[in-house]
């Protein structure tokens, strides 16, 4: 599903330079649960972003769902984020002017040649409810629980209905018992045929991972 | 991929509403502009026409007068006699030419016209300036099945016209002033018969040994009639100057009717060329106000586009502050699949609905604006001649102008906080 190979992330800072990423290799097959871990500042958001297609600048050389995005202009990018790839953040990231329901749409309304738009809101409510949301439909994110905010953001992630799914700290801004809830869902999507990749610090949830993968110095161990 | 525009739409439409004050606040700055803008052009348009109304100038008329000093056949100057008007008619992009001949025997009416219920003040005897104008003139003008040809001697009516102008004169100023009944207004005059004594003068020393009873026929209203004149059949003025022994020391005018409006310039000159000047009175009046009319619109206008301008200028900076403050929710949106493009076209998007809607709003707030401006001359402003019911003028490119201005300003001032947000980088802005 994933294939990270020699992958190198440089940073500008005016005159200085600083690699954050220096030659990582990472495989994940479908329905594998990997946790990335290291310290803050290793570089684990950033090799997530450059897996999810939102960071284009880099060396190395990149697979996912078997299309190399060093070879991908922006649209298509953009697209195999839209269709292929969910993402996960720790501070939710739910635009807050949106209902739960309607920031679970968010994907399919941008898609091009997209269902209907009452397609799409049943999709997003059998998401909503795939992650115990359904009763929360028409809530605005402010209204919701830290708890509820990440299912939601995980509904949103899943409506599109991908093959990827990146987590970054999904668990960081969450109780002990939603964290341990927000885990649980991850294997099941995992157990489901879902590769899952998961950026944490934390121990509970690298310990919930098939595979858990080191960052340090700019690379894998 | 690019967003179906229905996404885009919608999620435009969703960050509007989200963040409905600064949506209220910049629709607000558009909807000034834009009611500004159709206020002042419907203002001049109205104010215009109702300039025209006051001053029909037909734009390709031209009237010959004899000069004040004239060499006389020398340069071709002199007389406007028949001889002068053929030389007038043969002029290169001249159609028609049709004198005009002032009476010069008296004629005065001591009685209301037959027929109008009228309270003509007791004792009261006017005189009536008369001008012999060729019926070609004004042809067509003639109403109720009368004709504008001369009756011949002792053969009933003689027919006459009046200004358009002088009914509406006469009822603001004149009748109000003498507390007489005001005359209806329109062609329900025509046919109106008024008795009056041919060599009659109200100076005594000008009243004609031989004065006869006769009546004139109000046959047509034209704005090609002198406003405080009366005109008659050239026909009809030749034959009572003959009849009374005086000698027509040729025509008083020439009116000349050029081709093309365009070509009355290239007549004048060379009227003038010939020796003859012209009569620029109320073409000369009509201009300057409708220049003056033309250039108060044009700078209110401006100044309307100025407001417009300022009015893009606060979108874009209220954009460009709100982009800002929502880079974190446009990384979203392209982690979820929007390109560039996408991001683009939402801010474009809504900086396009907030210029439609203050479009929409200012130019139906000009209407009512209007409608108030309309109410209070109609309270305030006394009831002069040719006051006009409506002081604007709303054809429909009016309201169109200024949505279409609105909205071209505001996607205008779009442009740069659009730019902006395509310009977000998702991985750095979500890290």
């Amino acid at each position: 599903m994933i294939a990270l190979r020699a992958i190198t992330k440089t940073f500008h800072d005016g005159s200085q330079e600083v690699q954050v990423l220096r030659g990582v290799d990472l495989e994940a097959a479908p329905g594998e649960l990997v946790a990335i871990v290291g310290q803050s500042g290793s570089g684990k958001s950033t090799l997530l972003y450059v897996a999810g297609a939102l960071d284009g600048d880099f060396g190395g050389e990149a697979i996912v769902a078997g299309r190399s995005l060093r070879a991908m202009s922006e649209r298509d990018r953009a697209e195999l984020r839209n269709r292929r790839i969910g993402f996960v953040f720790q501070s939710f990231n739910l635009l807050p002017g949106l209902s739960a329901l309607e920031n679970v749409m968010l994907p399919g309304v941008l898609r091009r040649g997209g269902e209907p738009f009452e397609g799409l809101r049943e999709r997003a409510r059998a998401a909503l409810a795939r992650v115990g949301m359904g009763d929360k439909a028409t809530a605005r994110p402010a209204r919701l629980s830290g708890g509820e905010r990440q299912r939601v953001a995980i509904a949103r992630a899943l409506a599109a209905g991908p093959a990827l799914l990146l987590a970054d700290e999904p668990t960081g801004n969450l109780d002990a018992t939603t964290g341990e809830g927000i885990i649980r869902l991850f294997r099941e999507l995992a157990a489901g045929g879902l590769t899952v990749l998961v950026v944490t610090h934390e121990e509970r949830v690298s310990r919930a991972a098939e595979r858990v993968l080191h960052l340090q110095d700019g690379r894998l161990s | 991929m690019t967003a179906r525009a229905g996404g885009v739409l919608w999620i435009a439409r969703a960050n509007l509403r989200s963040d409905l004050r600064s949506t209220l606040v910049n629709a607000a700055a558009a909807t000034v502009g834009a009611a500004a803008l159709a206020f002042f052009v419907a203002l001049g348009l109205g104010v215009g026409d109702a300039a025209r109304r006051m001053f029909p100038a037909d734009a390709r008329l031209v009237d010959v007068v004899p000069a004040g000093v004239s060499l006389g056949g020398v340069l071709g100057g002199g007389e406007l006699d028949d001889a002068a008007v053929a030389r007038l008619r043969a002029l290169p992009g001249v159609e028609a030419a049709w004198p005009r001949l002032t009476l010069r025997v008296p004629i005065a009416a001591g009685q209301a016209p037959e027929g109008l219920r009228y309270n003509w003040p007791p004792g009261l005897t006017v005189q009536v300036p008369v001008l012999g104008v060729d019926p070609g003139l004004l042809a067509g003008a003639a109403e109720g099945g009368f004709s504008f040809e001369d009756p011949g001697d002792d053969a009933g009516p003689i027919p006459v016209m009046l200004s358009r102008r002088l009914i509406e004169v006469y009822n603001k100023t004149i009748a109000p002033s003498w507390n007489v009944r005001k005359l209806p207004m329109g062609l329900s005059l025509v046919g109106l018969q008024l008795p009056v004594q041919v060599g009659y003068s109200i100076v005594p020393q000008k009243t004609e040994d031989r004065i006869f009873e006769s009546r004139l026929r109000l046959v047509g209203l034209s704005d090609r009639v002198p406003l405080y004149m009366l005109a008659m059949p050239l026909g009809t003025v030749r034959r009572l100057n003959r009849e009374y022994g005086k000698v027509d020391a040729g025509y008083t005018q020439v009116t000349l009717l050029a081709r093309r409006p365009e070509d009355a310039p290239i007549v004048a000159a060379a009227v003038r060329r010939m020796g003859f000047a012209l009569d620029e009175g109320e073409r000369a009046t009509a201009e300057r106000v409708g220049t003056v009319v033309a250039v108060t619109t044009l700078a209110l206008a401006l100044l309307a586009t100025l407001m417009v301008a300022l009015a893009a200028l606060a979108i874009a900076q209220s954009l460009s502050a709100n982009v800002r403050a929502r880079a974190r929710e446009i990384a979203i949106l392209r982690a979820v699949g929007a390109t560039p493009a996408d991001v683009r076209g939402i801010i474009l998007v809504e900086g396009g609905v907030v210029g439609l809607a203050g479009g929409l709003l200012g130019a139906a707030g000009a209407r009512l604006a209007a409608l108030g401006a309309d109410r209070l001359a109609a309270r305030l402003l006394p009831d002069f001649p040719f006051r006009p019911e409506t002081f604007f003028s709303f054809p429909a490119w009016v309201p169109a102008l200024a949505v279409a201005v609105a909205l071209g300003a505001a996607i205008l001032g779009a442009l740069a906080p659009a730019a902006l947000a395509a310009r977000v980088d998702p991985a750095r802005t979500l890290a």
